[in-house]
């Protein structure tokens, strides 16, 4: 096994280990703290499939901006309102769990679809990327590809999103400005 | 095999170095302390108690580790190695001279900018951790704070980036100093690409990156939480903020972590505009000073005289300035720096297409 397999599994192992941790925890403050472990270990894994800029996108959004927000919002809302989502019924099957076990389990169909029909190895798409060079090289600078391309190709895309944002930040200004008193 | 021994040898020489830096660092903000406040400092351990820190250090060492009842243990636990390792890991980036760096990442500056944002996560691990209402304000302070600072300092790096043209650390250095590969012009219109020293640190070949730098200084400030923007550890409203409850090696961490963050925040700000390990010498006919004095061992040197001047600049803020109230503080990151930052990252644009 080379370092690099080894390095995988050991993300993996950590990304699924806590990632269970966060759903199965009653402790939702230790679950977003081990959210953040998960967020860490899938930019490993970012990392090992040589996408060092969305690894590090990654830690930026999620761990420093969306982790902390919903941290915000737990320190805002008091330890009383925890215990009530903490202390829910303990059984494993009911009624109230089932839309959430659909869902679970069709995705377990769909997940292992995949992993039986698809032979990565010898994947069409990949063998003509690599016969036409169009593929990425371990030292390659994936900055300055994701950036011409983001001007370029997809231009429409990235100012859509920018437009999406403005609304959002304008109505957040909105919304937290002081109301005129008459 | 050999391969990773450097690394391991390089990694423990970087926490080695940031451990001697806090060392020397609280020593070196009693001493100005005392002498802005017309005080003598330190005076009775070892001579002019230059081993009060380490004295100070074994008695940490010594100290029970209190854990309060109820606390939430593993976050308590865990918080101050989050907050430190999150500054350390800064380090690896950072290049020390032509050649010297511990990891050539083509992404650096990037990196260590999402490294800087993982210690607010530390912070409020340890704020909700310890169950203490001035450590959970102070931590709610805290994150509040490197959030909203993070903007300007994010812009103003982004106007060097857009001078710089890369995010690699030590092709931004390089690029101040006569090894630069690409013409250097100080303000613009007068070629030093072979005069080098001072005129070709970044904040002079654009001269609105002095603004830039400025800005990045401040915010840099707020990053550590040092003072005037120490509001998370106001000692007069919040016994010491985040880290009320820690004791002995614990808070040691917390410690270590803010004097390694002062030195990182000011190395990055070296580096993308005061030149980096370039020489400040100019060469001037003949007398090749720069030539001289660019080398890995000037190099080593350059960086941290530059480094621990700005550090020293960050101690007499500390003492010398009054704290900001939270509106106050808000209202400088808001409505001052960070329109000011965005001015900055327009003109960087507009000085890369008409004036390179």
């Amino acid at each position: 096994m080379t370092l690099v397999q080894a390095l995988f599994y050991l993300m993996s192992f950590i990304a699924l280990a806590s990632a269970l941790f966060v759903a199965a925890t009653k402790n939702l403050v230790r679950s977003i703290f081990m959210f953040f472990v998960t967020l860490f270990a899938l930019a490993g894994l970012y990392v090992l499939a040589l996408a060092d800029f969305v690894a590090i996108t990654q830690i930026v959004i999620y761990v420093g901006g969306i982790l902390v927000l919903i941290l915000f919002a737990f320190m805002l809302s008091g330890k009383e309102t925890l215990n009530v989502i903490a202390q829910q019924r303990k059984q494993f099957i009911s009624i109230s769990r089932l839309p959430a076990l659909l869902v679970a389990a069709l995705f377990l169909i769909v997940f292992v679809n995949v992993i039986v029909k698809v032979d990565a190895n010898n994947l069409e798409w990949v063998k003509k990327a690599i016969a036409t060079k169009n593929d990425i090289q371990s030292n390659a600078a994936t900055t300055e590809n994701i950036g011409v391309n983001l001007m370029t190709k997809y231009l429409l895309p990235f100012e859509a999103v920018s437009i999406l944002l403005m609304i959002a930040l304008i109505g957040a200004a909105h919304l937290s400005r002081k109301e005129r008193t008459e | 095999m050999n391969f990773y021994l450097t690394y391991f040898i390089i990694a423990i020489g970087l926490f080695g170095f940031s451990a001697a830096f806090a060392l020397f660092g609280v020593y070196a903000e009693r001493k100005v302390s005392a002498f802005i406040q017309d005080r003598l400092g330190p005076t009775e351990t070892g001579k002019f108690g230059s081993l009060q820190t380490a004295a100070d250090m074994l008695k940490m060492l010594q100290k029970e580790l209190i854990t309060p009842a109820a606390a939430d243990k593993w976050l308590f636990m865990a918080a101050p190695a989050i907050i430190f390792i999150a500054v350390y890991l800064g380090f690896a980036a950072l290049p020390w001279a032509p050649g010297l760096a511990p990891a050539k990442l083509n992404l650096g500056l990037y990196y260590i900018f999402a490294i800087i944002s993982i210690e607010t996560l530390g912070i409020l691990m340890a704020g909700w951790g310890s169950n203490n209402k001035y450590a959970l304000l102070g931590a709610m302070r805290s994150a509040a704070q490197i959030i909203s600072y993070e903007i300007p300092a994010g812009f103003a790096l982004i106007s060097v980036v857009m001078i710089a043209q890369t995010l690699n650390l030590q092709d931004i250095a390089a690029q101040q100093g006569i090894l630069s590969t690409e013409k250097v012009s100080f303000a613009g219109f007068w070629d030093v690409s072979s005069i080098g020293g001072l005129f070709a640190w970044n904040i002079f070949r654009a001269p609105h990156l002095l603004i830039a730098f400025v800005i990045y200084f401040i915010a840099s400030l707020a990053e550590s939480n040092r003072a005037p923007f120490d509001i998370p550890e106001a000692e007069s409203e919040l016994v010491a903020g985040f880290h009320t409850e820690y004791t002995g090696m614990r808070f040691a961490m917390v410690f270590l972590a803010e004097y390694s963050m002062m030195f990182l925040v000011s190395m990055i700000g070296v580096i993308l505009f005061l030149g980096a390990w370039n020489t400040p010498l100019p060469n001037m006919g003949v007398v090749k000073l720069a030539t001289w004095t660019t080398n890995a061992g000037w190099g080593v040197i350059w960086i941290i005289v530059k480094t621990l001047t700005l550090v020293g600049v960050q101690m007499w803020i500390r003492w010398t300035l009054p704290r900001f109230r939270v509106d106050q503080l808000m209202n400088l990151c808001w409505k001052v720096l960070t329109p000011l930052a965005f001015a900055c990252m327009l003109a960087s644009g507009l000085w890369r297409i008409f004036l390179m």
